[in-house]
């Protein structure tokens, strides 16, 4: 009789090990797919700049590939989120693919910000600082306001940046703004940094640039900028 | 990981071990298939209906005992009216120009005195119970028969149980909780300790009530505590599946609710009653396993579904309180349909592993007790199942708590 126990218990512990590979192996899958998709784009960053500094005057027609670029970006930090929320954000992995996502995202903004001046446009970006260590209760809720505000307006750029991610450049980018510790916290269009959770009228309100970017194509985004 | 998920992943784990045990249980020793053979033997049977206001099904329980294929001269059936208020006596009145019907009215005192007086007034040497709301097979009698002969020390049987006409949505979900019962059951008379003794066409012979006395109260779960009082003796309780009786089943959640709460409260008052035979090797698989399983599966049911409904309810009021606050006018989440984005944590595979080997365990009980259940029964079982039955563990287990009796009918 106890051999029935014993196998019982083998094969319930089988079971729960294998349940355990493969979610191990899924999210090695998920982590080696964020890696490649920031090779990807790491590289069409590179060639836009490159292609930016061999024409000098850039044909302004070329920056829908920009455009494009920001979407992946987009849909690279929805998916970085998910290997967050499965890791953990002390991670060693994620920690290594957030600090490479917020490089991107750096070189993407300012990719996009030299653009917009030789092409005579008038983007809206709003850098948007959060913290998910805890100490930022109303992150999660200003992450639904720009998530919400993008799907509104297409033409809007967020960047998301972890207020602690220990990267020498995101800091760099928090003192040209004078960045505090006060999150949430966002930069619109390089102003003054405005501190605390802001509804979506506030952020509206916030940013007049939108009425006049706004395309009224009601498109829908398929990333989320909260973590 | 907290304390919430960890109780999670203990709750999972000990179902799957359970269920892992009753496979394993089933493929050392498969159920023979039913055979032709008759007895060589036909003992003396009487088949107890206890009823109370059973007007409507009263009748269709008699002509199922009339129609079963057993010799006439030793099986008598005795209608014990438990002091009805409806037309129960009426109608079973033209059976009574049969001999071998009886017919006895007593003062309503529950359904265990009207069992009580059935045996005291019968001397058939196979006691059998038959709620007035089941009807047998025409074999079943035979079948029980067969089981007693194959070994002596077998005390008392229990049949394999279906709905009876299952149509309704809630009727298909217990017609395959019935099902995973059948199997449920044969396994636990494989490792000897099955726990309950059913009220539709359960047999016993007749000196079980002599070593363990009559039938008790027992928080209105009589069949159950007999059981629990034939291990404490040491008498074997075995089950036919090839036997089957038809039980009718309630419709509603309501009825539902309150039946099963009878139930799983006489489950957890009976278990105060006979806390010393938990873990106890004396009463062997049934003390050891049996007992402890069934109140561990109580807990678990209720700890999973509360802390399924916290994370809903957190979930829910986030979005609402969110909402709210942002000024976000109402929409619905764009979907992501990539895999990346799918839940595939250990959490799900291990509930997809669950109900995977719930849905083999079915498949079996269907198998054992050839019974076909439609796809429409398995949705509304996967479906249904899981929402309503927290609902009468939380009442039983707030009905042992204050001590309420519950009750079987309306008396």
């Amino acid at each position: 009789m106890w051999k029935r126990y014993l196998l019982a218990l083998i094969l319930t512990l089988g079971i729960f090990g294998s349940a355990f590979y493969m979610e191990y192996r899924l999210d090695e899958q998920r982590v080696a797919m964020i890696r490649a998709s920031e090779n990807d784009i790491s590289i069409d960053i590179l060639s836009s700049q490159t292609q930016f500094e061999l024409l000098g005057n850039l044909e302004c027609g070329t920056t829908t590939q920009s455009t494009a670029l920001s979407s992946e970006l987009d849909t690279l930090g929805s998916r970085l989120s998910v290997a967050e929320n499965n890791l953990g954000s002390k991670n060693d992995e994620v920690v290594s693919l957030k600090k490479q996502y917020s490089l991107l995202e750096i070189k993407d903004f300012i990719l996009a910000q030299q653009i917009a001046a030789k092409c005579h446009q008038k983007p809206v970006f709003v850098l948007y600082f959060y913290s998910n260590a805890g100490d930022c209760p109303d992150c999660s809720r200003e992450g639904d306001v720009l998530t919400y505000l993008r799907q509104q307006y297409p033409a809007l750029r967020v960047y998301a940046f972890d207020y602690h991610l220990d990267l020498s450049a995101l800091r760099t980018l928090s003192s040209i703004h004078e960045l505090k510790e006060q999150l949430p916290a966002l930069i619109i269009n390089n102003r003054q940094p405005v501190y605390g959770f802001k509804t979506l009228d506030d952020v509206e309100a916030l940013i007049p640039e939108l009425k006049a970017t706004a395309t009224s194509t009601k498109k829908t985004a398929t990333s989320s900028v909260t973590r | 990981m907290n304390i919430g998920v960890l109780g999670v992943y203990v709750c999972i784990f000990v179902g799957l071990y359970f269920e892992v045990f009753l496979l394993i249980s089933f493929f050392e020793k498969r159920p023979p298939q039913k055979t032709k053979t008759l007895p060589t033997y036909y003992p003396t049977v009487s088949m107890l209906v206890p009823s109370y206001n059973e007007e409507k099904t009263i009748a269709a329980t008699i002509d199922s005992l009339l129609a079963l294929q057993y010799p006439e001269d030793r099986l008598e059936i005795v209608v014990i009216d438990d002091g009805s208020k409806d037309r129960t006596r009426e109608i079973v009145a033209p059976y009574l120009a049969n001999p071998h019907v009886k017919y006895f009215y007593k003062e309503n005192g529950g359904k265990y005195t009207a069992l009580n007086f059935g045996i005291e007034h019968t001397t058939a040497e196979i006691i059998g119970c038959l709620d007035a709301d089941s009807f047998v097979s025409e074999d079943g009698l035979i079948e029980m028969v067969k089981k007693f002969e194959s070994d002596p020390t077998i005390m008392a049987i229990t049949p394999a149980m279906k709905v009876y006409r299952p149509r309704k949505l809630l009727e298909l979900m217990q017609a395959v909780e019935y099902t995973f019962g059948i199997f449920y059951k044969k396994m636990f008379d494989n490792i000897s300790a099955i726990s309950v003794l059913p009220g539709p066409f359960s047999l016993y012979r007749r000196e079980v009530f002599a070593k363990v006395g009559p039938f008790h109260h027992a928080h209105n779960t009589e069949d159950m505590e007999i059981a629990f009082r034939m291990h404490l003796h040491g008498l074997k309780i075995a089950n036919a599946h090839t036997a089957y009786v038809h039980t009718t089943v309630p419709s509603s959640v309501r009825a539902l609710v309150k039946q099963r709460t009878r139930w799983a409260q006489g489950y957890l008052q009976n278990s105060q009653d006979y806390s010393y035979m938990y873990f106890n090797r004396q009463y062997g698989n049934f003390g050891m396993l049996a007992l402890p399983f069934g109140l561990f599966a109580f807990c678990a049911g209720l700890f999973t579904a509360s802390y399924m409904l916290y994370h809903l309810l957190t979930y829910v009021g986030g979005r609402v309180y969110s909402l709210a606050t942002t000024h976000i006018p109402p929409h619905l989440p764009h979907p992501h349909l990539e895999w990346f984005y799918f839940d595939t944590s250990m959490l799900t595979f291990l509930a997809i592993a669950t109900v995977g080997m719930t849905f083999v365990a079915v498949i079996l009980g269907q198998k054992i007790s050839q019974t076909s259940l439609s796809i429409k029964s398995f949705f509304s079982y996967f479906l249904l199942f899981g929402f309503i039955a927290p609902i009468w563990l939380a009442r039983a287990a707030w009905g042992a708590i204050r001590s309420k009796e519950s009750v079987w009918r309306e008396q």
